[in-house]
């Protein structure tokens, strides 16, 4: 009897591998391998030609990416990016969630609208944006300048480093609010509808009952968006590449579209491998941070 | 709690017409070219085993990529290669078109997975960078007839070819930049003919600006080789000297500075348009909207261009150095990596012939024959002329195969320098060491 349990446990452990194996594979080649490579080309004075040898040169790479100004103003640009819109796509998908929660009439067709930026190509809404940021003639100094006579002269947004910038956070916004939003509307449904009744009952004002039910609820969807839209500002590129190209002066840059210079416009792919890790390096420590000290021991599921 | 309901509706239909306004708004006006690069992994490099001479046997098809517009395809699938194929029976050539931004990636990719394609056209600067990877095979060495090519085209794009010795593909079209200007503004500031001199175009450009606000006497896009070159030239400098061996006295010197202080004083009396600061500039645009009197373009401008405006060449304003501009163009060049290697220099030897230039010429691509300039063709062509004429002067970017970081280093110091952030001195005297340091081969 005992023997035969074994046998069939076997068996089920031997189908579940079967059917992880398509998957697996396609994992280790796709992701692990690739990134296995890099982490050797980090290694190297890379040299792309096949029977050229390429030159080990130990950590000189990383040294020099810790050295490099651009390296390190990119590095800062990816983290101010990064600080400046994930609050803002959290606290306005908050807002929206909680709209769209209260309403009756339209429900999916205000759902499917703000979800529409999160599934339109970064490609086209990065040269939409930098459209309406072009300078004299853009939609938005047009609207500053002639239809609302804001300012006089027509602000140059993407010649300059401070306003370069702008148009980009202003993207990594607009575009993530809608998945932030689906994901906060799906944890609000999940709240008792009773706690409402109790705290209306109670006389609590629709400010408390947000802060004293909504939010401490909704806690660990806030915190695995935090995480994910972390992640997803840390790799932040193609509007960066599309819109400001790292220019004016490689003052935008940010560390995936510096990388992608370094590597595929000077061939430097030991370099730019060596940066992809130092960013990696990076999203890796801050987001075990955040599941560390913001996940509380219960929602993980210990 | 109903009129509340009614509040939450109606701000999100608020909501919704703000973003449906700022998605209306899209553009339908000028369209610029996109450029849409993704990451790739390089493959792992494979040990490729280069057979030099297979015979002949049996049919052969040799690829070239290329980079020509749709007409320029047009002419070369539909006329050239059926006459090259009919020629030579064994032998079909496959072409393979690949956009501009996306072709030296796409090749060098292929370069390192080791199928890299036979032929390609490639752009002039990228030919010593190719060559130095030790992807090329050197022509004058595998192709016996080399000197009689070699002496049959122009001296300027041939030698963007050559490389510690050898040459390392010849010449397919030609071009430089000449002086675009925009007649109806050179009509209503009183200008009679294009500037000839620095002066005159000092001269030219009050005038310019004296029409107005958002008048431009001329744009560039940036302070890239292709666009600052010609002034530094025209005004006698230099960015190395003409060994390729050393950038400073040569791109830090006194000339130099005088082309950089020239540009800086049009882009402070407000002649230039500030797009050449960053945040690009669409000069086609102005241009044709009378805002940008002068432009520095290609033989490629009027076929592309149109014909609804009207406007007139001229050669480049002559400095203390001459009237002197950049030259850009093709090369034919092939791979190592190539298996039918007599097959693809038959083809190149095809796409030499004087046959095969003037049917480019049709469509646009300048011939690189010394003897094709006393055909009637050429002598009778609407525009070439002009090109031709500025040809004879018009130099190279440094034929080096670490181009394009020695041109970044330069861009980003015209730009600071420019922008008033730096002095020349320190600019260009940083960016001259660090040129220094690229100039020498490990």
């Amino acid at each position: 009897m005992n023997r035969i349990r074994i046998t069939q446990r076997n068996q089920h452990i031997l189908t579940a591998y079967i059917f992880v194996l398509p998957g697996l594979l396609l994992y280790l080649i796709f992701i692990i391998y690739p990134m296995a490579k890099a982490l050797q080309m980090s290694f190297y004075k890379w040299s792309i030609v096949p029977g050229n040898p390429s030159k080990l040169v130990g950590l000189a790479n990383y040294t020099r990416a810790l050295q490099d100004p651009v390296a390190k103003l990119a590095l800062r640009n990816t983290i101010v990016y990064t600080l400046i819109t994930v609050p803002g796509q959290m606290i306005l998908a908050l807002a929206v969630a909680l709209l769209l929660n209260n309403i009756v009439r339209g429900k999916i067709f205000f759902r499917t609208l703000y979800y529409l930026p999160v599934v339109t190509s970064w490609v086209i809404v990065s040269l939409l944006f930098k459209y309406i940021f072009q300078s004299p003639k853009g939609v938005l100094n047009h609207l500053l300048v002639n239809v609302f006579h804001l300012i006089q002269e027509p602000i140059p947004w993407l010649r300059n480093a401070s306003t370069a910038m702008i148009p980009i956070w202003g993207l990594g916004i607009w575009k993530g609010v809608g998945w932030a939003m689906v994901i906060f509307l799906a944890a609000l449904q999940t709240i008792p509808q009773e706690l409402y009744e109790a705290a209306a009952i109670d006389g609590a004002s629709s400010w408390r009952r947000l802060t004293s039910i909504t939010l401490p609820l909704m806690r660990p969807t806030l915190v695995f968006t935090l995480v994910m839209l972390m992640i997803g500002g840390f790799n932040v590129f193609t509007s960066v590449y599309l819109i400001t190209n790292g220019g004016p002066l490689q003052r935008t840059e940010v560390i995936l579209s510096y990388m992608y210079h370094q590597a595929f416009d000077f061939l430097e792919f030991g370099y730019g491998a060596a940066l992809c890790f130092v960013l990696a390096v990076v999203i890796v420590t801050i987001s075990f941070l955040q599941i560390r000290f913001l996940r509380r021991p219960e929602e993980m599921g210990l | 709690m109903s009129k509340h309901k009614t509040f939450v509706f109606l701000s999100l239909v608020g909501l919704v017409i703000l973003v449906l306004l700022v998605t209306t708004c899209a553009p339908a006006a000028t369209p610029t070219p996109v450029v849409v690069r993704e990451t790739v992994m390089v493959e792992r490099p494979v040990e490729v085993v280069v057979t030099p001479t297979p015979a002949p046997a049996g049919p052969v098809k040799i690829s070239f990529w290329h980079i020509y517009s749709e007409a320029e395809m047009k002419m070369l699938e539909e006329t050239l290669i059926p006459r090259f194929e009919a020629a030579h029976p064994n032998v079909t050539v496959e072409s393979v078109q690949i956009p501009y931004n996306e072709f030296r990636r796409k090749l060098l990719t292929s370069i390192a997975g080791g199928s890299a394609p036979d032929l390609i056209r490639s752009d002039i600067i990228w030919v010593p960078e190719f060559a130095y990877m030790g992807a090329l095979v050197a022509l004058d060495e595998f192709m016996p007839d080399f000197d009689t090519y070699k002496e049959a085209v122009f001296p300027g794009p041939l030698s963007t070819n050559y490389l510690s010795g050898h040459y390392y593909g010849l010449p397919l079209d030609t071009n430089c930049r000449v002086l675009v200007y925009n007649s109806a503004m050179f009509e209503a500031a009183g200008i009679a003919t294009p500037p000839k001199t620095m002066d005159e175009f000092l001269a030219d450009c009050q005038k310019i600006k004296a029409l107005g606000e958002g008048k431009y006497c001329f744009a560039d896009g940036g302070t890239y080789a292709w666009a600052v070159n010609p002034w530094i030239w025209s005004f006698g400098g230099d960015v190395t000297d003409p060994d390729l061996t050393v950038a400073t006295g040569y791109l830090n010197g006194p000339k130099t500075k005088a082309a950089y202080e020239f540009l800086k004083g049009l882009v402070d009396d407000g002649y230039m348009h500030p797009g050449i600061l960053g945040g690009g500039v669409d000069t086609w645009g102005g241009f044709g909207n009378d805002e940008i009197a002068m432009i520095l373009e290609g033989p490629w401008f009027p076929t592309i261009f149109g014909t609804e405006k009207e406007y007139g060449f001229a050669l480049m304003p002559a400095g203390p150095g001459g009237p002197i501009s950049v030259v850009g163009g093709e090369d034919i060049v092939m791979f190592q990596q190539s298996q039918h290697k007599e097959e693809a220099a038959e083809f190149i030897r095809f796409m030499l012939s004087e046959e095969s230039q003037l049917s480019m010429a049709e469509v646009g691509q300048m011939p690189v024959l010394s003897a094709l300039l006393d055909t009637e063709y050429m002598k009778n062509h609407p525009y070439y002329g002009i090109f031709l004429e500025q040809l004879k002067t018009a130099r190279a970017r440094t034929p080096h195969p670490n181009f394009t970081k020695i041109e970044e280093v330069y861009n980003l110091a015209g730009g600071a320098y420019l922008r008033g952030e730096v002095s020349f001195e320190k600019a260009f005297g940083d960016a001259a060491a660090t040129i220094d340091g690229l100039l020498t081969l490990e």
